[in-house]
């Protein structure tokens, strides 16, 4: 699920980027240290979209630094238990199937996939039903659901089911 | 003086926040069966499937609030903590019923619950952060076993260096060597061309075994292949992207030190194949000191003088001779031979169960036919007063077939000395049996075939 949301950040500054352009620095390096991580709180930060405020700064005793609490908002991405996402496999094997996220790396193991469907090996290892109409495989896009999440400083895992109605394939990459 | 941390302020309505929805969501997957969308169900009968719906419907009024407002703190506290009990209610449930058959980022792949003890086998050359218990292994050895078996295959399980290939660092060069290279530098440019690739990003330089192309071509026809390597990740890695460029062979079946259970010991334990139906190919006995009827061992293939040098042997290096192990009559593919053998008295001469054959007595028997009909006599080979059949050389004999004698006899066909002036080797001889020495037994196990005899001639000694 998307959030878009208010967060805040002590940011220490170099002194050399005191002048005309110090907001600037600030936010530059806000993007670089802040988009493309992960929080377990609020999960992966998709994109800054706005500051809202820059505190007043604080020196740092001994180096000079300044601290600056900086408030911002930023679009947000985490997934949650219950969720139902949209995902593209990535790898099939006889455990199971890896489909990813954007950032969100998911399991499904062959218990969470319907007894319909079996497990066939080879070049393109895949799940079909026996009579043939549905087929994951890599590059699959499925609808799945999520039982568990799992959220690092720089990864998300999560477990995931198609076994229930409406989940499983909803884009058949051989079909094209 | 650091500036690692630039401690991140959280405003603590947005913590809120997501612990809430958390909560929101856990109570909704809770509620395992699918509810359906009309809440005027006219089935009042059915108290639980009531009272779930009355649940869901006060949900979305919640979610909606929340689009709404962001601000949370509204929302009375009894709501969170009769929300909470519930949870906790339903994985104390959970913890009964679910076996956790393995995990996914410390999270059970069946029930999604985190586990906090590390169990079970860690399968990282699959994908990152896979563990599998014990149960769910055998499981799974045993559905695939079927299938495999539906496909005529059985198991491989590869050693990379000194098997399929020769690696040394390119510091270790020798001057001969880098003249040879230099004076080579137009078929380097294309390593596939000559199987020898020079890999500065990782300072090495590999030459691929003479026949390992065709080797694992066809050998992929008959088995699943894994790569076992006492080598790091990305070096296992690497080595598989020059084996196999196009992917066919080792998909996900890369096994590096770094998965393994035990220091310094390969074991089955990573595959995911029955012991009863893998066999291994190393050049290193006691890296699988538990799986020794699964091994053929293989030759070591020193291409570089560095690799000769491990060993202790002071010799020229193929390389600095400009030269190469013989490709048709080579190891790899000696033990293909052995290998269709195996494979072929495994699907198509044994009778009964299929699931109940075991790979390991048929290798057995292939290595019995080697050296059937060959009666041996060791001379001056083992030191004096030792067990002459508790001698390696004895026992490989045996396993290729060879009935093995202390005394002569007219029935004895092989004398295996390293002195010619032995009364065992004179002997020989005179009755015009085959005098070999120590050497040749090992290049018969090796090469799977018996070899003439002419090439292992026993020199006089310089004494005599
Ligand atoms: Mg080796
Ligand atoms: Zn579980």
């Amino acid at each position: 699920m998307f959030f878009h949301i208010v967060l805040e950040r002590n940011m220490q500054l170099h002194p050399r980027h005191f002048g005309r352009n110090l907001r600037e620095h600030l936010v530059s390096k806000l993007m670089k240290d802040v988009e493309g991580t992960c929080s377990g709180r609020h999960g992966f930060v998709v994109a800054i979209t706005g500051v809202d405020s820059i505190g007043k700064g604080l020196i740092r005793d001994g180096t000079g630094f300044v601290t600056f609490p900086v408030k911002y908002q930023c679009v947000v991405f985490r997934p949650f238990k219950g969720e139902i996402l949209e995902a593209v496999v990535t790898m099939v094997n006889k455990m199971g199937f890896f489909a990813e996220a954007g950032p969100v790396q998911i399991f499904v193991s062959n218990h969470l996939i319907p007894d319909d469907m079996e497990f066939q090996s080879g070049d393109m290892p895949n799940y079909t039903t026996s009579d043939g109409s549905v087929k994951i495989q890599k590059d699959s896009e499925v609808r799945l659901k999520i039982i568990g999440t799992r959220v690092d400083a720089t990864e998300i895992f999560c477990i995931g089911t198609i076994k229930d109605d409406f989940l499983g394939v909803i884009n058949d990459p051989t079909a094209v | 003086m650091s500036l690692l941390t630039d401690s991140p302020v959280h405003s603590s309505s947005s913590d809120d926040f997501a612990a809430f929805l958390d909560a929101e969501l856990n109570s909704n997957s809770s509620a395992s069966s699918p509810v359906e969308e009309d809440g005027d169900d006219e089935d009042e009968s059915n108290d639980e499937e009531a009272e779930d719906d009355n649940e869901l419907e006060g949900k979305s009024v919640k979610r909606c609030k929340v689009e709404m407002s962001a601000n949370i703190h509204e929302h009375g506290s009894t709501s969170h903590t009769t929300l909470e009990h519930k949870i906790g209610k339903d994985k104390s449930l959970k913890i009964d019923i679910c076996t956790h058959p393995g995990s996914f980022g410390d999270m059970c792949i069946l029930c999604g619950q985190r586990l906090e003890e590390e169990s079970g086998v860690t399968f990282g050359y699959i994908h990152k952060g896979l563990r599998l218990a014990n149960d769910e292994i055998v499981r799974l050895r045993n559905t695939d076993m079927k299938n495999l078996l539906r496909h005529k295959k059985l198991y491989l399980v590869l050693d990379l260096d000194h098997t399929l290939l020769n690696s040394t660092l390119l510091a270790h060069l020798t001057p001969e060597e880098e003249e040879y290279l230099k004076s080579q530098t137009d078929s380097l440019q294309d390593g596939s061309r000559v199987n020898l690739f020079k890999l500065d990003f990782i300072h090495m330089m590999t030459k691929l075994r003479p026949f390992v192309h065709t080797f694992l071509k066809e050998a992929s026809e008959m088995f699943d292949m894994y790569i076992y390597t006492m080598g790091d990740r990305p070096y296992a890695l690497e080595m598989a992207r020059l084996l196999d460029p196009n992917k066919e062979y080792f998909h996900a079946k890369v096994i590096s030190r770094d998965d393994g259970t035990q220091r310094h010991q390969k074991g089955l334990d990573v595959v995911l194949g029955q012991e009863s139906a893998v066999l291994i190919l190393d050049d290193t006995e006691n890296a699988w000191t538990k799986h020794k009827d699964n091994l053929i061992l293989m030759e070591r293939y020193h291409y570089f003088k560095s690799s000769c040098r491990q060993f202790g042997y002071n010799c020229k290096s193929l390389l600095e001779l400009g030269k190469d192990e013989n490709e048709p009559g080579g190891a790899l593919a000696s033990v293909l031979k052995a290998l269709k053998q195996v494979h072929s008295m495994f699907f198509d001469e044994l009778g009964g169960d299929l699931a109940g054959r075991d790979v390991r007595q048929v290798l057995k028997v292939v290595r019995k036919e080697v050296l059937k009909g060959c009666k041996i006599v060791f001379s001056r080979v083992f030191p004096t007063r030792y067990q002459a059949a508790d001698h390696h050389l004895w026992k490989m004999a045996e396993q290729l077939g060879a009935t093995c004698n202390t005394e002569l006899d007219p029935s004895v066909t092989h004398v295996i000395s390293t002195d010619v002036g032995t009364e065992k080797s004179r002997w020989a001889v005179k009755e015009k049996k085959f005098l070999v020495n120590p050497q040749w037994i090992e290049a018969v196990n090796f090469l799977w075939r018996k070899l003439p005899e002419e090439n292992y001639p026993v020199k006089p000694t310089k004494e005599e």
